[in-house]
């Protein structure tokens, strides 16, 4: 049994965040959850999906954001409480229907639960979803801890059933992915019955039919909606999560939310500053809190805002201050604005105290610079300078190999529109710099349907996109559907590695079995593609010459969108991780090295980890212990030297 | 002399448009292929000095060099370069009448090569549709399937290079001008490797004014002709002045001004008509298509041409005067044009690694003062 539906009387276990926010949501009852994959996001579909036998749950990894958002709202008007789960882009995908469905509103209670990125650790951009609360107009909530982050999730539902509408929860990666203490509290009963009503009037939220239109009358529905937002802030006022630590009347008063709370607290306490600055630490950002908010700032003169990334709360707080301006006397607010913390990446408490010890004017190093050297020293000489890359025995690298041999072979400076998975890094060395534009899900089929007609403005370089076999379903679909329909003559490369690899094998459309385990059908995409009318080849990735050839060929062939599917499974993937195809080895009395005739082209072009070059020898070696198997390094030597042994 | 290295090719000769796509660079290492008539260079190679860079005719060629290595006297400009004897031929009585583009001296003597073991292979360049397809040909009999010209710049070297690899010596190879210089390139183990070997036997060289860039001239023929249909495409010797198409039903001609546009501008560049660092250089004799001018230049093509002429496999007969001035004339033309446009280009004598081509001030103004030819300002085609 799992931990996370422990039902020990007042027990505590070490969660992550987003499993704190699983179990928050387990003790609120919930019944359906929806995802699609997205660091740091994914644990929460893959927590509920553990427990949801024992607890009656309907878990599924949907087709995109918008698709999940829309199971989940589903559930909501059949009665039930239901969430959807997201990292910050996918709820870019998803706002178009979050836009309608805050205007019709909710029935069960609904949350959305955006992960947040600061610094795109793992994103190709740190957007902000916070801002989509006030465009929206419904209520977010930010819980500070891993505590809060079970607690406050019982605490939303209540608040969207209260109000019917969607609640949105912001979390961010130091907070999703990071573990802490967090005490249990008790797990309802299981059982649950859903059924949709919709027989009563028109526009009555809880008999009748579900629709988000404004019917020539805005104040019918788009009023209701705000008045729903009001109802919000009020509860904000007294929402057990808003905390206050310091002095009465401090010198200095941090506003906060999320994990820069955690930062805040740290600074102040190394800084001995706990008489002079008090800490505002919100849990809900929109709508503020308007009263709560005013107490505060006409207790202090100066006033700091410890966001990420966008400077949201530092812009709401400002209005609010501006319109309580003859009642609470002129601030002085610092933050991104003034400079005083960076409005790009990830905050940390070193930054948090450099801050502070400006405006005290407190003396500070973070730290002495001869430590700092020292440090970067020690870590170059242990860790040597490295690129990302793709690992052992990814079907990528082999994959870009033939794009880029394809596209150099045909000489008509073709290239790749990247898109959104692993292979993002065709845009870097490790992908042989192949991929020329990167954007979001599904955006590179659709940017090469693009580049494909603008022939008529005398463009002749071949076009490209590569797609993974998640982000196919996802959003490239259409993409395809539009380059097929215009005849756009494109190559799409489907980069099948059979799962959502990036994020760590979550099932997609195109699995044999969903997040709960059951067999379910897979849809087909070479099936799919013929039948939409595109030029279909298959080839393995691993089979370098035999796809470069295809490439070429689809390449040189005009007429319309042409789709190749390089199938191989993903080197971390159930099916081929620690079994090893080949040995592989290489004879050094063959080694060309640095000789003319090969130019160590294994280690200093290829890149696969598993090489590596001997600087005293000059030979190149296979590290048996990093190498995955797969032999496709033995084709591209061109002496033969590198051998590969089937294992059988 | 200096050598550079791939990214130096790179630049001053590919991305520069100068590149023929002879293949000499081709399939010596992994960072050079050629693809539909076009020489790519798919990753940066770092280093210094390499093969590629010293085997390339198109750009640091010491003519002077090759000519006391091969021929052991200073190159001087002349019209047709160093020769021994000069001579009319076509293939003889020992030889089937096979599909030759005009005597077929050139398929006979690499069959005569082959068969007389002179030679382990041949490098000889056929075709598939109208691309020029190299190959290393061992058996005598498969010689003949690779006669007729394809008008086609192709990287025949390429195949030169993967017979060295795979350990063939004393091969036959059947080049273009450029080619052949940079076969002779080749002789000469520019980069003093220590287990070098020559790995010729027998440099047949082709008369050539200009080729055509393969993608350019597909494309042309694609929308007039079925491809797959062609049996033989000839450029009959001036006053002609077109291309002619062979189908099966018919013969079609393109006028020569509608072919020029899909000359590379390289071959603007290129000095030599006569393949001069070749054994022998083969052209069609001018008023007479059926007939070869063949020029022996080396001890060595002097012994197969005698050989094969003794042998009845090659018939021959000494060149009149009057043929041999106008050979001249023409030849001296294209290498007034060759010195003007590396001129216009500040290619001849350029800087190190970019220039074309090195010649002594006194040989220039041999090759500029040539009375015999006309004024031409232009180096264009
Ligand atoms: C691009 C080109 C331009 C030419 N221009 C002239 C010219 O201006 N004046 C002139 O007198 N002669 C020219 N020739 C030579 C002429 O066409 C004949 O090749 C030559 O006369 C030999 O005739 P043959 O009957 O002995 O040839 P064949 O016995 O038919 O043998 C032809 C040989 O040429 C080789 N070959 C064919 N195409 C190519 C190629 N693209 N590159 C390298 N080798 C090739 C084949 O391997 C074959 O061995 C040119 C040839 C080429 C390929
Ligand atoms: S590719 Fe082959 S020859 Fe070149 S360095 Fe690697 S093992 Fe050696
Ligand atoms: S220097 Fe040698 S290894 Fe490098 S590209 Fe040239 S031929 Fe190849
Ligand atoms: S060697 Fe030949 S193929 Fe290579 S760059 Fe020079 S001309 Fe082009
Ligand atoms: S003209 Fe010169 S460069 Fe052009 S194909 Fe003939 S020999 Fe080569």
């Amino acid at each position: 049994m799992s931990y996370l539906i422990d039902e020990g009387k007042n027990v505590q276990h070490l969660l992550m965040g987003n499993e704190a926010i699983v179990r928050g949501a387990l003790e609120a009852g919930i019944n359906v959850a929806a995802g699609y994959p997205g660091t740091p996001s994914s644990e929460i579909i893959e927590s509920f999906s553990k427990v949801a036998k024992e607890r009656n749950l309907y878990v599924e990894w949907s087709t995109n954001e918008k698709v999940a958002t829309e199971v989940a709202a589903a559930a909501s008007f059949a009665g039930l409480r239901s969430l959807c789960v997201m990292k910050q882009n996918g709820v870019n995908v998803a706002s178009d229907f979050l836009l309608h469905l805050a205007s019709s509103g909710t029935r069960g209670g609904m949350l959305l639960v955006s992960c947040d990125d600061p610094g795109a650790l793992s994103s190709v951009n740190e957007g902000e979803s916070r801002l989509f609360a006030k465009l929206l107009e419904i209520p977010l909530l930010e819980p500070g801890d891993f505590q809060e982050a079970k607690d406050i999730i019982p605490w939303a539902f209540d608040l969207s059933e209260r109000i019917r509408n969607i609640v949105m929860i912001r979390s961010v990666t130091r907070l999703s992915h990071a573990s802490g203490n967090v005490r249990f509290g008790p797990l309802p009963g299981t059982a649950a019955h859903a059924s949709f009503t919709y027989s009563g009037p028109l526009l009555d939220p809880d008999t009748g039919p579900v629709i988000s239109m404004i019917l020539a009358a805005p104040e019918l529905q788009h009023g209701p909606q705000q008045e729903k937002l009001k109802k919000a802030a009020e509860i904000f006022e007294t929402c057990p999560f808003n905390t206050y630590t310091g002095p009465e009347a401090p010198e200095l008063l941090i506003i906060t939310s999320s994990a820069c709370s955690l930062y805040s607290r740290e600074a102040v306490s190394i800084l001995g500053l706990e008489e002079r600055v008090g800490i505002l630490k919100l849990a809900t950002t929109w709508p503020l809190p308007q009263r709560l908010l005013k107490r505060h700032l006409a207790a202090a003169p100066k006033i700091l805002f410890v966001e990420e990334v966008a400077p949201t709360l530092e812009d709401h707080v400002k209005v609010v201050a501006a319109e309580a301006g003859a009642e609470i006397g002129v601030k002085t607010f610092f933050g991104k604005k003034s400079g005083h913390l960076p409005s790009v990446g990830e905050l940390n408490p070193d930054l948090v105290l450099a801050a502070l010890s400006r405006i005290c004017a407190l003396p500070y190093e973070s730290a002495p610079a001869a430590f700092s050297g020292a440090v970067k020293a020690l870590a170059a000489q242990y860790a040597p300078p490295r690129g990302m890359t793709f690992c052992p025995g990814c079907p990528h690298r082999a994959s870009y190999w033939s794009i880029h041999n394809a596209l150099q072979l045909d000489g008509r400076n073709g290239f790749v529109c990247g898109d959104i998975g692993c292979y993002v890094m065709g845009t870097l060395p490790a992908g042989f710099s192949t991929a020329k534009t990167l954007h979001a899900m599904g955006s590179g089929s659709g940017i090469a349907s693009g580049f494909g007609k603008l022939k008529q403005f005398g463009m002749d370089q071949p076009v490209l996109s590569v797609c993974g076999d998640s982000t196919f379903f996802h959003a490239a679909m259409p993409a395809l559907t539009n380059a097929i329909h215009q005849r756009s003559p494109f190559t799409m490369v489907l980069l099948d590695n059979r799962g959502t690899a990036m994020t760590g094998f979550q099932p997609h459309p195109g699995s044999l079995t969903n997040v709960l385990g059951d067999t379910v059908p897979a849809l087909d995409m070479e099936k799919i593609c013929r039948a939409m009318g595109a030029k279909v080849e298959v080839s393995d990735p691993f089979d370098l010459e035999k796809t470069r050839q295809k490439l070429n060929h689809l390449v040189e062939y005009a007429e319309g969108a042409k789709v190749l599917i390089l199938r191989q499974a993903c080197a971390l993937s159930p099916e081929r991780r620690g079994k090893k195809k080949y040995e592989v080895t290489v004879d050094e009395s063959r080694c060309r090295g640095e000789d003319c005739g090969c130019n160590r082209i294994c280690t200093r072009i290829f890149g696969c980890p598993g090489l590596i070059w001997d600087r005293e020898k000059k030979v190149s070696h296979v590290d048996e212990i990093i190498c995955a198997g797969c032999g496709v390094c033995a084709d591209i030597c061109p002496a033969g030297a590198i051998i590969r042994k089937e294992i059988a | 002399m200096k050598h550079f290295g791939a990214n130096k090719l790179d630049d001053g000769v590919i991305q520069a448009e100068l590149c023929i796509g002879c293949g000499a660079c081709v399939d010596l290492c992994p960072y050079f292929r050629s693809y539909r008539g076009k020489t790519a260079y798919l990753f940066p190679c770092t280093r210094e000095e390499g093969r590629c860079f010293a085997y390339c005719p198109k750009v640091e060629v010491d003519p002077d060099a090759l000519s006391r290595f091969l021929f052991a006297k200073p190159y001087n400009g002349d019209p047709l370069g160093a020769w021994r004897s000069i001579h009319i031929a076509r293939a003889g009585a020992r030889v089937k009448r096979q599909p030759f583009q005009s005597g077929g001296t050139v398929s006979t003597l690499m069959y005569f090569a082959l068969r007389s073991r002179r030679i382990q292979g041949a490098i000889l360049t056929g075709r598939e549709g109208l691309l020029p397809v190299p190959k290393l040909v061992t058996r005598s009999a498969e010689v003949w399937r690779h006669g007729l010209s394809k008008y086609a710049a192709a990287p025949t070297l390429a195949a030169m290079n993967r017979a060295v690899a795979a350990g063939y010596e004393d091969l036959g190879v059947v080049a273009t001008p450029c080619q052949a210089t940079a076969v002779a390139q080749m002789r000469m183990n520019p980069l003093q490797n220590p287990s070098f070997r020559d790995p010729t036997a027998l440099v047949i060289g082709l008369f050539c004014t200009w080729a055509l860039d393969f993608r350019k001239f597909e494309a042309f023929l694609a929308e007039r002709v079925p491809l797959r249909d062609i049996v033989k495409v000839d450029i009959p010797p001036p006053p002609a002045s077109v291309l002619e198409v062979y189908l099966p039903e018919g013969k079609r001609t393109f006028p020569l001004d509608e072919i020029r546009p899909l000359v590379p501008n390289t071959c603007g560049y290129c000095l030599d008509m006569t393949s001069e660092f070749a054994d022998i250089s083969v052209g069609v004799l001018e008023g007479r298509p059926d007939l070869n001018t063949l020029i022996v230049r080396t001890e060595r093509g002097e012994e197969i041409v005698r050989e094969a002429g003794r042998q009845e496999y090659l018939v021959m007969e000494d060149m009149p005067a009057e043929n041999r001035e106008h050979l001249e004339w023409a030849a001296g033309n294209k290498k007034q044009r060759g010195v003007r446009c590396c001129t216009e280009a500040g290619r001849l004598n350029g800087e190190a690694g970019t220039a074309c081509l090195r010649l002594n001030g006194e040989v220039i103004e041999r090759i500029l003062k040539n009375e015999k030819n006309g004024k031409e300002s232009s180096c264009h085609i």
